[in-house]
């Protein structure tokens, strides 16, 4: 005889309603798990988002002309201009010198990386000149001028207007006013970076015509992968890497703090719904008599193990659609207002990601369901007349 | 016609290593329509009888017939739609489902065997045992007596053709005994419902049909 849906779920709804106190703390354990999960993943998906983007913005081209191996800088910047600006899908380049310095404001120093670059070109090619929190933009003829970093100005207590004094990888030292502090949102860009025009860093480091890399912008991102072969024939360079290589290190980070960020909510969600299964198991070990009654009427096994089942079920449904609900609803607050962290300094917002979201409610569902089958099984196996006569 | 007819039915149990012989090769029958009382002084077998007549439990050896048919060795699921369609079960701890109201309660087994008419079906129910002024009350609200003739009502659900009946007044006051075992002959005369029922009291065994005595796992006399 098939199991009567039905007639199960109108006995398991009857049961699971009568304790209403516990229902509600059930099913409030499964609606915080299900949303936590929701919530935080939100975050983090908002969090690298912003993080891939800040850095993409500010730090890499869509393509990276980078020198060949055991070599410092790619040289003969000028002939390679002249061939990027010839292909079509190059909207923009900004070649940059990458050095080391020690940067000192009377007893306190710094070592940081010095980033010059022609600050016409790099308006065209990232927004990081656009990241100023104060103060303005150096200019291609600035001589004397540098920008600082807003973590690295902190730590040396500069200003805009302040004197600071550089001391270059070469032994040259030299003191620079601060024309604008920079902030990316890039936490190692942000603590110990100075950026130059790239004349001055040639003048200083007695270098010309080279560069340690050059941002690519083109028409579309996406067309990276098309376009890293005919650049490397046509400027006869070798090393180019794309800007999802790029920020790889970000996805990796993203990963790992995924696989944490899951563990702790996939403890949670087992806590709630080991606390099904127990509720379920103490009322299966409560009613085994009812049970005994309801075989001795004529229910068979299969018809026990659904209506205990069920009553999981119905905790699932319960709990993790208002759960999916409650995430929902926080994910789109903290989209819309964003909320301000202290340590990286950058203002993060969540991302909902319609996969995650399904793949969280189904999990969660069958998570709980599970929680139901022991009991469930124990409530089919009870034998009718130990069960009425108690022993 | 026999509703119910056993062949050397026995039916042993093991308690530690001893086996004890609940029932030692009971023949006996009951006809169609017929009150049948069984009486018996306690562990002579007479509640096993019942259960193995009812499909609840299975013989050592021995055969069942319930209408002719063999039922001894039906799987448990045969044995579950033959209980729900031909057994109304009626037990001295009433045992109601607490978290249903009284016409859910009778309701529950008319929804099992997929009737449509169950809400009308369980309030007539109700009425002829009294109750149709209790439909929406919980068991918790009822007297024993009440709670007993919703076990009736229930029983009735699907038109068993038997009644079985565990010291259904056992728990009971004189009163309400009284009323239970009017309310059984009422059913057995007004709707030749075939009944047999446990009991340890001379006077309620007495207002039945005709007696089965139980002693030390047989029938003394017919």
């Amino acid at each position: 005889m098939p199991v009567d849906l039905r007639c199960a779920l109108f006995y398991s709804g009857k049961d699971i309603f009568k304790n209403r106190k516990i229902f509600i703390i059930i099913t409030l354990s499964i609606i915080l798990a299900t949303a936590n999960i929701i919530v935080i993943n939100g975050l983090i998906n908002g969090m690298i988002e912003d993080l891939v983007d800040n850095t993409v913005e500010s730090s890499v081209g869509h393509l990276n002309i980078y020198p060949d191996n055991n070599e410092r800088f790619i040289e003969g910047i000028g002939i390679k201009e002249q061939r990027l600006a010839a292909l079509k899908e190059v909207e923009a380049y900004s070649p940059r010198i990458s050095a080391t310095g020690v940067l000192s404001n009377k007893e306190l120093s710094v070592s940081n990386t010095i980033l010059a670059l022609d600050p016409d070109k790099e308006r065209k090619t990232t927004k990081l000149l656009e990241k100023l929190i104060r103060g303005v933009a150096v200019n291609s003829n600035d001589k004397n001028a540098i920008l600082v970093s807003s973590r690295l100005a902190e730590d040396l207590k500069l200003d805009v207007g302040d004197e600071a004094t550089l001391a270059f990888e070469n032994g040259i030292i030299k003191v620079y006013t601060v024309k604008g502090i920079v902030r990316t949102g890039n936490l190692d860009f942000d603590s110990s970076t100075i950026i130059m025009p790239i004349n001055e860093a040639y003048r200083q480091l007695a270098i010309d015509n080279m560069a340690s890399v050059i941002l690519i912008k083109l028409s579309d991102k996406s067309m990276t992968e098309m376009y890293r072969p005919i650049i490397m024939q046509n400027l006869d360079v070798n090393n180019i890497k794309t800007w999802k290589e790029e920020t790889e290190f970000i996805s990796n980070f993203a990963n790992s703090w995924r696989s944490i960020s899951s563990i702790i909510s996939g403890v949670g969600l087992i806590a709630a719904a080991i606390s099904v299964g127990i509720v379920i198991y103490i009322n299966v070990i409560h009613k085994k008599r009812q049970i005994g009654i309801m075989k001795a009427i004529g229910t068979n096994n299969a018809f026990i193990f659904t209506v205990f089942l069920m009553e999981a079920a119905i905790f699932g449904v319960i709990g993790v659609s208002i759960g999916d609900f409650l995430g929902y609803l926080a994910i789109k607050y903290f989209e819309a207002n964003p909320f301000y962290d202290a340590i990286s300094q950058t203002w993060i917002s969540a991302k909902f990601e319609s996969r995650l979201f399904y793949i969280v409610t189904i999990v969660s569902f069958v998570v709980t369901i599970l929680a139901g089958v022991y009991p469930a099984i124990k409530a089919s196996r009870v034998e009718i007349i130990k069960a009425i006569w108690g022993t | 016609m026999e509703i119910i007819k056993t062949s050397n039915l026995k039916k042993s149990y093991m308690l530690g290593k001893v086996e004890v012989k609940a029932l030692n090769g009971v023949d006996t029958s009951v006809e169609q329509g017929e009150f049948v009382a069984i009486m018996g002084p306690s562990g002579c077998g007479k509640s096993t009888f019942l259960n193995l007549a009812g499909m609840l439990d299975t013989p050592t050896s021995g055969e069942i017939y319930l209408e002719g048919n063999d039922v001894t060795n039906m799987n448990s699921n045969t044995r579950a739609e033959y209980r729900l369609k031909y057994i109304g079960f009626v037990f001295q701890f009433f045992n109601l489902f607490n978290e249903l109201t009284v016409m859910e309660n009778v309701m529950f087994p008319m929804m099992l065997n997929k009737l449509s008419d169950y809400k009308d079906r369980s309030k007539e129910l109700l009425n002829l045992v009294g109750l149709g002024d209790r439909l929406h009350h919980l068991p918790s609200e009822l007297s024993g007596g009440q709670q007993q003739r919703v076990t009736i009502a229930r029983s009735l659900a699907n038109n068993p053709k038997i009644l079985l009946a565990d010291e259904p007044t056992g728990n009971l006051d004189t009163k309400s005994s009284i009323e239970i075992i009017e309310l059984f002959r009422k059913l057995n005369q007004e709707r030749e419902q075939t009944i047999v029922m446990v009991t340890h009291s001379p006077e309620i065994g007495g207002m039945a049909d005709r007696i089965l005595h139980f002693r030390d796992g047989t029938i003394e006399n017919i």
